[in-house]
């Protein structure tokens, strides 16, 4: 996916200021997350929960080239391809395998933000494959041509009426249809495709190093329809993903679901081992299987001392739900796959700092999504680190550099300090308005009233 | 390449991680971090109770039934519903409605057997075995389910098919349902609208 | 009357502070002369051992646009039996350039404020922001956890260190809102300390569903995606109940939510917690 976080000031500003109703839709569906995450985790000893499943993790990270062979040892016995993928592009040439040898002309996809980052659509239609997203807030944006707007609800950022427009003119749906019948007119369209795709493609929530097994939640049964129906399932993995222990499944399945939207569990959860039909002697279900093993900058965050926690994390969404400067504005101002604190923190070790550059700063630091992190990630350090990072290499502009060297210069000398408080309380309206941060704050803000003595002042004076 | 791609992977990942204190394994999830599965109607966490208000809970639908007779019988009254099923491989015959088969994708209900079943969660465990298209294409699901298979916790409900594990071993623990149109909840979008648990003997 | 904290040391939970679980960064402050204070935290050897002595961090925002409610702090912790000195050459904490990453600069400012409070007993801050970064950044940035462990932001000092929660009855029929400051509510966990100060002295403290939610301010944030932060400042605003006055110890957000209230033309009045307090106290006089 092509990277545009580097315009996020001016993408989050059009959002705002040009389609107001983006802010309504995200906050009040963030709020609901937050308050069924809030009741998911009352009745439990969260801290004890996030504290276990932030050592299965780092335990997993910390052993993950063993895990690893481990995974596709047992995946290669049941019968799977596995695959490995430094890059997209490694990617495309697997995908591209694939569909030549089985002359592969319809797919469908389950939700997968892997696939996202490798922009996998784009690719699979110039090789001439149709590609169908099935997961409904999915379908919906890909008639928009959208990417997603939240990891876990991708169209979290629509209203029904957008639904309503966008179905009329595709699907033929009344302009006043009901919920109930735009999904039933989309469950049509979809059910044919299932029942005549070549493919299903999938990301994977977990890969269980014991077993090999590939662990996917959902609630809408797409998942399940897309590695069920067609003859061939390629699986899309993070290296990240493994957990070691088929014991450690059930809790993470849990915590996930718990953290993303308050549920026990998914409304349905894949364990996938291997190939199934007559390649595994059953009913029906795929005769092949492909994992593919993917990295695509996760061994360069691995690699990085100060950031490889972040790959500990699940993709419940919870940090971007808590998170009040990405509910101003969804996860289109963000400008790749990954948005609000999660995008600041994975986004710059994925992609690079320079092309990400305002992400690290686009949070107050409020360390609300520390709170709710299940697998614990420190994500306001982990921004700082970033913040840190872009100072040292000079890309957050000389500007602000000289502000706050001259900043610290005056107060390590309270003389010089105090007579710049006194200037800044005299500064007249027009001066504010043109000097930048001040111009900034006063464009929506009256500035601070910085009138009468300041305390050293009346300090010296005497407190009554 | 693949190949290539492999080593080249699983060097960069040995690299980055060796001068890492590796980190232990924590073991056993805390008993006090273990998600409690709620109380049944008699006021206890007996597993088939506590199932029942779990998957309720989610939108599913519980029947207990004490022994095959009473199963049977509840069977024949509930098939009169449906026109047509579609019977997973592995369900009993005497658990096989009387109704005239059709495909998957076109019957309108869907008979599964459960190897298992997870109070916790509300959770049926359904094995690729009998056939996934049952399990999924028809707008409704019947699942029998055996009291003595359900367990309290997920935990021990995924352990009890560690030793056997079929393509996919699938959780059901609702309707499918989704909120993406607009954030309004609806049910039965991709796969079965109605789910129902029948929960034989105990 | 009970101070909280049991000579344990105080919190600085940093993130993940809804879970009390310190981190690595962020561990309590070593136990370094803490049975000293501990002692002085009893009212009984307050007397013996004299008045006790706190300096006064007015912090850069508060000298400058809240003058008059660090007046009122000084008078607050006088009326306390509290003798307060007020080190001249203290200037600003650096915690604009640490959060923004400017780490040699930050470096720079919390050396001259560990310098300028080296001879301080206590160190009490009318700011949860800036006592979030003495507590939490400063062992770290400077490597000793000396200034940390002394530093108190004003409410939590009078509860849990003076084991005072009545101040007086100065507030009573008063129903005012109050907006915790993140870094006050997560790193420190500061949260508590002040509601009791203002609910004893008879204020209605009403509820707000995002009295939790960060204003939008974030130190350069408020200037480096503005409209973000004035889209965050609104929804705060647009939240709150009907209240006449909105109470923080935070002056960041302060400014922000008054600068965005007055810019919309809204009549609400937004006042530093150190005034409240104090007023709360003049009710008892």
């Amino acid at each position: 996916m092509e990277v545009h976080s580097r315009d996020y000031r001016d993408r989050a500003r059009r959002i705002i200021t040009e389609t107001p109703e983006v802010r309504e839709s995200v906050t009040a569906a963030t709020r609901t997350f937050v308050d069924n995450r809030r009741e998911a985790f009352a009745d439990l000893d969260e801290a004890a929960l996030s504290g276990w499943a932030k050592e299965v993790k780092s335990h997993a990270l910390t052993h993950l080239a063993d895990y690893l062979e481990e995974a596709e040892t047992r995946l290669v016995e049941r019968g799977a391809h596995v695959h490995w993928a430094e890059t997209a592009s490694d990617v495309h040439r697997i995908f591209e395998r694939i569909v030549e040898e089985n002359a592969v002309r319809k797919v469908v996809k389950a939700k997968s933000m892997l696939s996202e980052e490798l922009a996998l659509n784009p690719f699979l239609e110039s090789c001439g494959v149709e590609v169908f997203e099935t997961d409904l807030g999915e379908y919906i944006i890909q008639l928009l041509g959208e990417p997603p707007s939240h990891i876990v609800g991708p169209s979290i950022h629509k209203s029904l009426e957008d639904t309503r427009v966008i179905f009329h003119e595709r699907l033929g749906t009344a302009r006043d249809a009901s919920p109930e019948d735009l999904a039933a007119a989309a469950r049509d369209f979809l059910r044919e495709t299932f029942l005549t795709a070549d493919l299903g493609v999938s990301g994977g929530n977990f890969l269980v190093a014991e077993t090999g097994s590939i662990a996917l939640i959902e609630n809408e049964g797409n998942i399940r329809l897309s590695t069920s129906v067609p003859r061939i399932h390629v699986a899309l993995v993070g290296i990240e993903k493994v957990l070691p222990r088929w014991a450690d499944l059930s809790t993470f399945l849990q915590v996930t679901a718990k953290s993303a939207t308050g549920q026990p569990v998914g409304c349905f959860v894949s364990i996938i081992q291997g190939p199934g039909g007559s390649a595994a002697g059953e009913p029906d279900g795929p005769e092949e299987l492909h994992v593919i093993l993917v990295d695509n900058g996760r061994t360069r965050v691995l690699a990085d001392p100060e950031i490889w926690e972040a790959l500990r994390c699940v993709r419940c969404g919870a940090c971007l739900n808590i998170c009040p400067v990405y509910r101003q504005t969804g996860g289109h101002a963000y400008g790749y796959v990954y948005s609000g604190p999660l995008g600041g923190i994975l986004n710059p070790g994925l992609v690079g700092l320079e092309e990400t550059l305002p992400l690290p700063f686009a949070s107050t630091a409020c360390g609300a999504c520390a709170d709710v992190c299940p697998v614990r990630i420190p994500i306001p350090e982990l921004l700082h680190v970033w913040r840190r990072r872009a100072v040292e290499r000079g890309l957050t502009g000389s500007e602000e550099r000289t502000a706050l060297g001259l900043f610290a210069s005056a107060a390590t000398r309270s003389r010089l300090f105090g007579w710049a408080e006194n200037l800044a309380g005299v500064l007249p309206d027009w001066v504010i308005r043109r000097l930048p941060m001040l111009r900034e704050w006063s464009d929506g803000r009256e500035p601070p009233r910085a009138t009468g003595p300041t305390f050293r002042e009346l300090w010296d004076e005497g407190i009554e | 390449m693949s190949g290539d791609a492999r080593e080249r992977i699983l060097g960069r990942v040995r690299e980055a991680n060796r001068d890492r204190e590796p980190v232990a394994h924590p073991g056993s999830l805390p008993e006090a971090a273990e998600p409690p599965a709620p109380l049944g109607e008699t006021g206890r966490t007996d597993p088939v109770g506590a199932f029942e208000v779990r998957l309720r809970a989610a939108g599913g639908e519980v029947v207990q039934l004490a022994n095959e007779a009473a199963a049977r019988s509840w069977l024949d009254e509930f098939a009169t519903g449906f026109e047509t099923v579609s019977v997973c491989a592995g369900v009993p015959d005497a658990l096989q409605p009387v109704l005239p088969a059709a495909p998957p994708e076109e019957a309108a209900l869907g008979v599964s057997a459960a190897v298992g079943a997870a109070a916790q969660t509300g959770s049926l465990l359904l094995s690729s075995r009998e056939g996934r298209r049952s399990q999924l294409l028809p707008p409704v699901h019947l699942v029998w389910v055996r009291a003595e298979d359900v367990r309290l916790t997920l935990g021990d409900a995924l352990q009890s098919c560690r030793e056997d594990l079929p393509a996919v071993l699938a959780l059901h623990s609702g309707p499918s349902k989704s909120a993406d149109i607009g954030q309004i909840l609806i049910t039965g979008v991709h796969g079965p609208g109605r789910i129902i648990a029948a929960i034989v003997g105990g | 009357m009970a101070p909280q904290s049991q000579g344990t040391g105080h919190p600085c939970y940093a993130y993940g502070g809804g879970l009390s679980t310190a981190r690595r960064h962020f561990e309590k402050p070593a136990q370094l002369g803490w049975e000293h204070h501990a002692a002085r935290q009893l009212p009984g050897h307050c007397t013996s051992l004299g008045p006790m002595r706190v300096s006064l961090f007015v912090t850069c925002l508060g000298d400058r646009f809240f003058a008059n409610a660090a007046a009122d702090a000084v008078r607050l912790l006088r009326s306390l039996d509290i003798d307060v000195d007020f080190p001249p050459n203290q200037t600003c904490c650096g915690q604009p350039a640490w959060n923004s990453g400017h780490v040699p600069e930050a470096l720079q400012m919390a050396t001259h404020t560990a310098a300028v409070f080296a001879k301080a007993d206590y160190v009490v801050l009318p700011s949860g922001s800036c006592t979030a970064m003495l507590r939490c950044t400063y062992p770290r940035l400077l490597e000793s956890p000396a200034l940390a462990e002394r530093s108190y932001e004003l409410a939590e000092f009078v509860v849990d260190v003076l084991g005072v929660t009545e101040l007086g009855d100065g507030l009573a029929g008063r129903r005012i809102a109050y907006h915790h400051g993140c870094h006050a509510l997560r790193e420190i966990g500061v949260k508590e300390q002040p509601l009791r100060l203002l609910e004893s002295a008879g204020a209605t403290v009403v509820p707000w569903e995002m009295d939790e939610e960060c204003c939008g301010f974030g130190g350069l944030f408020a200037v480096k995606a503005p409209e973000v932060s004035v889209a965050m400042a609104d929804r705060k605003l647009d939240t709150l109940p009907d209240v006449e006055t909105v109470v923080s110890a935070d002056g960041g957000c302060l400014l922000q939510l008054d600068g965005r209230a007055r810019r919309r033309g809204k009549p609400v009045r937004f006042r530093p917690l150190a005034s409240l307090l104090w007023e709360a106290r003049l009710g008892s006089a």
